[in-house]
C-alpha cells in the first residue's frame, strides 16, 4: 500500500520515503520516522497532543495527509533543541512542574512555543487563548501558565536564566519542591508510552465491538477475516483456555463477549495482523449473528421484579448494597427543629486521559506471557490473567508502562487478555492502541448517582439525624462498583459528628457503559449532596456556611459514621485557615451575591472574554488590523 | 449591562481515607546504596502522573544521604520488583513512600555498621546528606562514593528490604461499623463564580483550596495535584456529561464530550495544612483524590449565592442555570399576584 514517495525536511534533515495514501502526517512521523514525541490523543484535531510545526505554522498532524507535506519543513518536539538540550520553554515546564502524566506535554510545549513565537510579549490572557486548542487532563493548566510566563520573561531578558534552574535545597529533601525527575523526558518527547513501543516482528490488533446493548450471540464466523492476507490470527471467547473472567471485585466480565453482549462497545472478537489497516479491515469481515434481547437502561428499573437480568448470579441486578447504621434515626428526627429533604443527581463522567488504552504482549524465551501496558494494577491483573490462561502465576508477567493519565480508568483489565491470547496463538509480539472513540465508549466511567437526602437539625444548627440513600448505575459489568459503593457510603456524610444516621448505597447492573473506578471512588458524589445540604440548612437557619460546619465538625476523640474513634482530626484547622485565606466575609448564604465585599480580589482572575490575542498582538500586527 | 453578571461565593468541606478501603493494605520495596554514591530503589510502582517517582527519589535520598538525582528507580514489573499493589486509592506516597523509607533504613544500617567499625564510633552518630557521610561530634567524614566503596571492600553490599502495612478493617455487614482506614485527611475549598444571567454561563474566577496532607514531601507537587483535582471537579460541576440513549453512547469524542481548557481555569490559591500521621514513619498522608471532592459543591454553593438557584443535578449547564432563573422569576410573579 506504499504507493507514493514523498520528500520533506524533518527537524532539519531531508527525508525521502514511500508513504501510503492513507497516511496522516502523524502516522508518518510516528511509524516511519519513529518520532513518537507527537502523540495521538483524539485523531480528530481536538486535543492538540499531535501538534507540530509545518513551515513554521502550528498544525495538528492528525488532520494533515502526509502527501500534503511534500517539500515542507517539519519541526517536531524532538527537534526544538539539539539532542540532550532543552529550550527555555521546556526548561520552564521542568522548573514549574508543568508536566504530570506528560502525554499532552509535547503538544503543549509546541503550542507554548508557537505562542511565544507569534508574540514574544504575550500577556497571560493571550497565552491562555493560544493554548486553548490543547487539552491537559492532569495539571489544571496552572503550572503550565506559570511556565510559559517564566519562559517568556527569560527569553526577553527580564528574568535571569537562573529562573529556569532548580531551587536550592538545604537540610532535607523532604518538604522541598525538588523538580520532577521524569520531566526532562516528558518535555522533550523522549518518554515512550505503551503505544510508542515497538518490537521486531510486531503485529497490530483491532477489536470488533458490539453494536447492541443486549443481545445473544448466535454465532461468530471468522473465516473471511482469517483468510485475509496479512492476518495472523482471530481470537474470540472460544480461545480462552482457563477460567474466563476479570473485574476488580467480582470477576464477571469475560475477556471477549461469551454467548451474550451486555453493552455497546463490548469486545466480541480481535484480529492480529501485520498492519493496523489490515487488522481493522479483517475485523469488519467478521460476521456475528445477534438475537437482540430487551435491555435495561435505568438503575431503578433494573431493580424492579421482571426487569431483564444481566448476570445469572445476580437475579435482582444488584451488584452491591452497603448499609451503615448508627444511633436511633427516628429519635434523631423527632428531636429536630428543622427537617430538610432534597434529592441530588450526578452524571456519568469520562476519565478522558489523553493517552488512550494501549498495550504490547509477547511470550518470552521461558514461555512467560508478558503484557506491557499502562495498567494501574499489575499485581491483580497478573493473578486474573494467570487464571484466564490456566498458567502458574509466575508464567504471567505484567510491566506497567508510564501511564498517560489514569484517574482509576486503567484499573480494569479490559484489553490485556485479548493481547495475551493473540501473542500465544501467533508466537509474535502484538500491539493494540485504542482509538479515542473506543476509549470513550468501551471503558468505565464515573458512577452516576441519585441521592435522596433527609437531614434533621436543631435551631442552633446541630445535625440530629440523617437518612441518606444513593442509587448508582454500575452498567453492564461489576468492575469497581462494590468498592465505589463502600467508599461512597463510609464518607458520604462528610467530616461531621452525627449521632443518628442511616446510610444505604446500592450499585446495580444495567446495559449502559460500565461505571468503575474514578478519582474519589464515589466520595465526590455523596459528599456533593452533603455539602449542598449544609448550605441549604445554613440558609434556612440564618447561619454562616463556615459556622454551621464548625458546629457539626468531628473533633479528636469523636467516632466516625462507621464508629471508628479518631485520634486526631484537622478539619477545625482546615476550616479556620480556609476562612482566613479566602478573605471570607461572614453571613448566611441568602443570595448575598452583589452585597458581598469579598469578591473580585487580587487572588481571582478576570472574566474570560475572547480576543486577547488580537488586542495585545505586536505593534506591526495591530497596524495591519487597523 | 452590569446587572447581567452576578458574582457569588461558596464553601464546601470534605474528608477522605488514605490507602485501600476496609482492608489491610501492604507495599514492599528494595533499596541499595550503589557504586559512585548512587542508589537503586525497586518497588512496584511507576508514574501515573502524580509525581510518585520524584517523591520516592526524595524519600530515598533523604534516608540514604544521597541526592534525588542519584536515585534510580526500577521499572514496575511483576517479575522483577516486589509487590506494592496498585496505583490508586491515594496510597502511593503513604504505602510505597513508607515502604521505600524502611528499605532505605535497612540499607543505611548496613553501611553505618561498617563505617562505625572503620571510624571506631557508635553507628547512631553517623549522619549522611547530599552525598556526604560523617560522624557527629568528630571530624570523620567521607563522600558517599568512598563510603560505599569502603563497605564493599569489607565484603558488605549495603542493601535493604522493607514493607509497610496499613491496618484497615472490614465493615460489619449489618450496621457497617468498622475502622476502614488508619489515616484520614480533611479539606475545604471556597469558590468564587460569576454567572452570566443572559447566557447561563458560569465562570469560576477563584478557588481557595486548603488541604491537610499530613506532611508535604514535595509542596509544589501537592499543589499540582490540587490544581488538577480542582479542574477535574470544575469539569464535572459545569460541563462534562457522558450520555447514552438506550445504551448507545452519544458523547463519543472530545467534540461532544466537553472538557475544561486553558480558558476555563480560575485563579487557584493553595494552602497546605500539615497534621502528620502518627502511625507511619514519614507522617505523610495523601492528596490525589481528596483534592477534587469539595470542588463541585463549593461551585454549586457559590452559584446559589450569586443568583439564588440551587443546582442539585450536575452539571450546571447554561440550560440548567437559565431554567433555574426562569423558575425563580415565575415564583416571584406568582408571589406578586
Amino acid at each position: 500500500m506504499l504507493d507514493d514517495r514523498i520528500t520533506l525536511t524533518v527537524n532539519g534533515r531531508r527525508v525521502t520515503r514511500p508513504v501510503g495514501a492513507n497516511y496522516r502526517l502523524l502516522d508518518f512521523l510516528r511509524e516511519e520516522l519513529m518520532l513518537t514525541g507527537s502523540k495521538e490523543g483524539c485523531g480528530a484535531g481536538e486535543c492538540g497532543t499531535c501538534s507540530v510545526f509545518v513551515d513554521g505554522r502550528l498544525v495538528k498532524s492528525c488532520l494533515m495527509p502526509t502527501l500534503k507535506a511534500e517539500g515542507a519543513s517539519i519541526q517536531t518536539v524532538e527537534g526544538l533543541a539539539p539532542r540532550g538540550e532543552l529550550t527555555p520553554v521546556q526548561r520552564a515546564f521542568h522548573r514549574t512542574g508543568a508536566s504530570q502524566c506528560g502525554y499532552c506535554i509535547p503538544g503543549m510545549v509546541m503550542a507554548a512555543t508557537a505562542a511565544l513565537r507569534a508574540n514574544p510579549e504575550a500577556g497571560i490572557e493571550e497565552i491562555k487563548e493560544r493554548l486553548g486548542g490543547n487539552i491537559c487532563r492532569c495539571t489544571g493548566y496552572t503550572k503550565i501558565f506559570e511556565a510559559v510566563e517564566i519562559a517568556r520573561d527569560v527569553i526577553a531578558g527580564r528574568l535571569p536564566a537562573a529562573a529556569l534552574e532548580a531551587e536550592e535545597t538545604a537540610g532535607s529533601f523532604i518538604g522541598a519542591s525538588v523538580r520532577r525527575i521524569d520531566a526532562p523526558a516528558k518535555v522533550s518527547g523522549a518518554l515512550r508510552y505503551a503505544g510508542d513501543t515497538v518490537m521486531p516482528g510486531m503485529l497490530h490488533m483491532a477489536v470488533l465491538r458490539s453494536p447492541h446493548a443486549h443481545a445473544r450471540i448466535l454465532g461468530i464466523d471468522t473465516a473471511a477475516a482469517a483468510a485475509l492476507p496479512g492476518v495472523e490470527c482471530v481470537v474470540t471467547a472460544a480461545d480462552v483456555p482457563g477460567k474466563d473472567g476479570f473485574g476488580v471485585f467480582v470477576h464477571d466480565q469475560p475477556v471477549m463477549a461469551r454467548d451474550r453482549v451486555r453493552y455497546v462497545g463490548e469486545a466480541v472478537a480481535a484480529v492480529a495482523a501485520d498492519s493496523v489497516e489490515t487488522a481493522r479491515h479483517a475485523a469488519a469481515l467478521i460476521a456475528v449473528g445477534y438475537a437482540p434481547l430487551p435491555g435495561v437502561f435505568d438503575p431503578a428499573e433494573a431493580m424492579r421484579p421482571g426487569a431483564p437480568v444481566l448476570h445469572d448470579y445476580a437475579p435482582d441486578n444488584l451488584v452491591k448494597h452497603i448499609p451503615i447504621r448508627k444511633g436511633d434515626v427516628a429519635a434523631g428526627f423527632a428531636a429536630a427543629d428543622l427537617v430538610i429533604e432534597e434529592t441530588f443527581a450526578t452524571q456519568q463522567v469520562e476519565h478522558a486521559y489523553l493517552e488512550p488504552e494501549a498495550g504490547l504482549a509477547w511470550v518470552d524465551h521461558d514461555g512467560v506471557v508478558t503484557v506491557l501496558s499502562p495498567s494501574q494494577n499489575i499485581t491483580h491483573h497478573r493473578h486474573m490473567l494467570a487464571d484466564i490462561l490456566a498458567l502458574p502465576v509466575n508464567k504471567v508477567r505484567f510491566i506497567m508502562s508510564p501511564v498517560g493519565g489514569g484517574f482509576g480508568g486503567k484499573e480494569d483489565m479490559i484489553y490485556q487478555g485479548m493481547l495475551a491470547l493473540a501473542a500465544i496463538r501467533t508466537g509474535r509480539p502484538v500491539r493494540l492502541v485504542f482509538t479515542r472513540e473506543e476509549s470513550v465508549t468501551s471503558t468505565a466511567k464515573r458512577h452516576p448517582a441519585r441521592i435522596s437526602y433527609r437531614m434533621g437539625l436543631t435551631r442552633e444548627g446541630r445535625i440530629t439525624a440523617v437518612s441518606f440513600e444513593m442509587l448508582s448505575d454500575g452498567g453492564a459489568y461489576g468492575m469497581s462498583t462494590e468498592g465505589v459503593m463502600r467508599k461512597a457510603a463510609i464518607l458520604s456524610l462528610g467530616p461531621y459528628a452525627i449521632p443518628n444516621l442511616q446510610i444505604d448505597t446500592r450499585g446495580v447492573y444495567t446495559n449502559n457503559t460500565p461505571s468503575g473506578a474514578f478519582r474519589t471512588f464515589g466520595a465526590m458524589q455523596s459528599q456533593f449532596a452533603t455539602e449542598s445540604m449544609m448550605d441549604i440548612a445554613a440558609g434556612r437557619l440564618g447561619l454562616d456556611p463556615f459556622e454551621i460546619r464548625r458546629r457539626n465538625m468531628m473533633r479528636a476523640g469523636d467516632t466516625t459514621h462507621t464508629g471508628q474513634r479518631l485520634d486526631s482530626c484537622s478539619i477545625g484547622t482546615v476550616l479556620a485557615v480556609a476562612e482566613e485565606f479566602s478573605r471570607w466575609e461572614q453571613g448566611p448564604p441568602a443570595v448575598r451575591g452583589a452585597g458581598r465585599g469579598d469578591t473580585g480580589g487580587p487572588d481571582t482572575r478576570a472574566r474570560c472574554t475572547l480576543g486577547a490575542r488580537f488586542r495585545s498582538g505586536p505593534a506591526a500586527d495591530r497596524q495591519e488590523v487597523a | 449591562m452590569e446587572g447581567r453578571w452576578k458574582r457569588g461565593r461558596g464553601v464546601a468541606a470534605s474528608w477522605y481515607g488514605i490507602a485501600r478501603t476496609a482492608t489491610i493494605d501492604r507495599a514492599g520495596a528494595w533499596a541499595e546504596l550503589d557504586d559512585g554514591g548512587t542508589a537503586k530503589v525497586v518497588t512496584g510502582v511507576t508514574e501515573i502522573g502524580e509525581g510518585i517517582l520524584t517523591v520516592l527519589a526524595q524519600i530515598a535520598a533523604d534516608e540514604l544521604g544521597v541526592r534525588p538525582e542519584d536515585v534510580t528507580i526500577g521499572d514496575n514489573d511483576t517479575a522483577r520488583s516486589p509487590e506494592a499493589a496498585h496505583a490508586g486509592a491515594t496510597r502511593q506516597t503513604y504505602m510505597i513512600g513508607n515502604a521505600v523509607a524502611l528499605a532505605c533504613r535497612e540499607a543505611r544500617g548496613r553501611l553505618d555498621a561498617v563505617l562505625a567499625e572503620i571510624w571506631g564510633v557508635e553507628a547512631a552518630v553517623i549522619e549522611a546528606f547530599n552525598g556526604e557521610v560523617w560522624a557527629r561530634g568528630t571530624n570523620k567524614r567521607m563522600t558517599m562514593r568512598e563510603a560505599v566503596d569502603s563497605c564493599k571492600r569489607r565484603g558488605v553490599v549495603p542493601v535493604g528490604a522493607g514493607h509497610f502495612t496499613a491496618h484497615g478493617t472490614g465493615l460489619d455487614p449489618v450496621d457497617g461499623s468498622g475502622a476502614p482506614w488508619q489515616a484520614y485527611v480533611f479539606g475545604a475549598q471556597v469558590a468564587e463564580v460569576e454567572v452570566d444571567t443572559l447566557t447561563g454561563e458560569v465562570q469560576v474566577l477563584g478557588m481557595w483550596a486548603v488541604h491537610d496532607v499530613g506532611r508535604a514531601i514535595n509542596p509544589r507537587g501537592v499543589e499540582g495535584q490540587i490544581e488538577g483535582g480542582i479542574v477535574q471537579g470544575l469539569g464535572q460541576a459545569l460541563m462534562e456529561d457522558y450520555q447514552t440513549v438506550d445504551g448507545q453512547p452519544v458523547t463519543h469524542g472530545f467534540a461532544k464530550y466537553i472538557l475544561p481548557t486553558s480558558l476555563d481555569i480560575p485563579q487557584i490559591n493553595c494552602r497546605l495544612v500539615e497534621d502528620p500521621d502518627p502511625k507511619s514513619p514519614l507522617g505523610a498522608k495523601g492528596i490525589g483524590e481528596p483534592a477534587l471532592v469539595p470542588t463541585a459543591p463549593a461551585i454549586m454553593n457559590a452559584i446559589h449565592d450569586a443568583i439564588g438557584v440551587r443546582i442539585t443535578s450536575l452539571p450546571a449547564t447554561p440550560e440548567r442555570i437559565l431554567a433555574g432563573l426562569a423558575a425563580l422569576r415565575a415564583k416571584a410573579i406568582a408571589a406578586a399576584e
